[in-house]
């Protein structure tokens, strides 16, 4: 085992470990923020901290262990994939849950400091799909 | 105080879970002895000195449930496809079609858009490996069918249901689809039979490999030195696409926007039918 493998096995330790804190603290902020927007924050700290980065230091983990064969590059390689696709994945989906709720007004902005977005949705849109009731029957 | 009593409820469980687990209590662990049954199952999945009993493929789940009780899954698709047609029946006369002009900017946001665009190839990617290699890893062609239908559902949600209509996916082209599959298992099924029929030797409907009874009779394990597993590999791939396809059919109908809906009944009031 050389040095550069003891190096990436603790750097992977030591990211798995900062993912089980965050996870621990997106847990608590879950169950302790009042509402629906702060709660969002919490779970995308457990998408991006407690998934995202663990994900990462396990391919650092595999790479460095030499026990494990061949096949650790596929283990590497697979948790790299899968860390890239829950990056991008990880904040359109809070992106599209906040947007849809802030649209739909179902909760309170607060606390809020500025909210941008309101200012632009209370110009007026049209979005309305217009005559789409005539020229449709189907088979009976 | 009532969700203290919730909290040390499940602190105890996984307390006592771990005692369990920790102390190896024979009743409540399962015990590492396998039964006479799963030994032939493990013994004879893949078992090429054999050739009257293996199934030739390393996969003891889709060598099970495609071989050693092929039969049993055909009728499970049967009542698979008994629901999805079921389904397309109640929704006859609903309108699948693009309405004449669309205004304005369908779907969500431009970044889950973006995001989109990358992802679903990445699932029908995984679907299509869980499918093909069913026969060698876990997996097969139920499993990669919905996983493939994954990528429509999430283009139905973000892009809208016009952006799949658009470019064909509607109900016929699924309904093909979904024939194509369907036919494909039965021609599978009865391929051995076929085979048997043509060169004047006994064979079995679902057979794989040869039988005790049907020496002659056997679909090729290997194609070019890669290993097919016989009927495996096809019934997994129509399978794929049947499943797929149903899927997809289910989830175009059951995600129809309510203003079709609203239009097509105010249509018929106005029309002096009744609601």
């Amino acid at each position: 085992m050389t040095l550069l493998d003891i190096v990436l096995i603790v750097i992977g330790e030591i990211m798995i470990g900062i993912g089980a804190l965050a996870d621990l603290i997106a847990a608590i902020g879950m169950n302790r923020f009042p509402n629906f927007y702060l709660r969002l924050h919490a779970a995308t700290i457990g998408t991006i901290w407690g998934a995202f980065l663990p994900l990462v230091g396990a391919a650092f983990v595999a790479a460095g262990c030499k026990c494990l064969g061949e096949y650790r590059w596929f283990m590497a390689g697979g948790a790299l994939i899968t860390a890239f696709i829950i990056l991008i994945l990880g904040p359109a989906g809070s992106h599209a849950l906040a947007r849809g709720t802030h649209r739909s007004g179902i909760v309170p902005v607060e606390p809020k400091v500025v909210d941008h977005l309101e200012e632009d949705e209370s110009m007026p849109t049209s979005q309305e799909t217009r005559e789409i009731g005539e020229e449709e029957g189907g088979s009976p | 105080m009532k969700h203290w009593i919730g909290i040390c409820i499940l602190i105890l469980t996984i307390l006592a879970i771990s005692f369990v687990v920790a102390a190896n209590i024979n009743v409540l662990v399962p015990s590492t002895n396998v039964r006479t049954l799963a030994e032939i199952y493990l013994k004879y999945t893949y078992y090429p000195w054999d050739k009257y009993f293996t199934a030739m493929s390393p996969e003891a789940c889709t060598s099970i449930v495609w071989d050693f009780r092929g039969l049993d899954t055909v009728f499970e698709t049967m009542v698979f496809y008994l629901a999805i047609i079921g389904a397309i029946a109640l929704a006859r006369g609903v309108p699948l079609k693009l309405p004449r002009e669309i205004k304005g900017e369908l779907g969500l946001s431009l970044i889950v858009k973006t995001v989109t665009k990358i992802v679903p190839v990445l699932i029908i990617a995984v679907a299509g490996s869980i499918a093909l290699h069913g026969h060698l890893t876990p997996g097969g062609g139920f499993q990669g069918g919905a996983t493939a239908a994954v990528a429509p559902v999430l283009i139905l949600v973000v892009f809208s249901q016009f952006y799949l209509l658009k470019r064909g996916v509607n109900k016929n082209s699924m309904l093909l689809l979904r024939s194509i599959g369907l036919t494909g298992i039965g021609i599978t099924a009865f391929a051995a039979v076929l085979i048997g029929l043509a060169t004047g030797h006994y064979a079995f409907v679902l057979q794989n490999q040869p039988k005790p009874l049907a020496p002659d009779i056997s679909l090729p394990a290997f194609v070019g030195g890669q290993l097919i597993s016989g009927s495996l590999w096809f019934f997994n791939f129509f399978e794929f696409l049947a499943v797929a396809a149903g899927f997809t059919i289910v989830f175009l109908l059951i995600t129809l926007p309510e203003k079709l809906a609203e239009a097509k009944e105010e249509k018929h009031v106005a029309e002096g039918g009744e609601k």
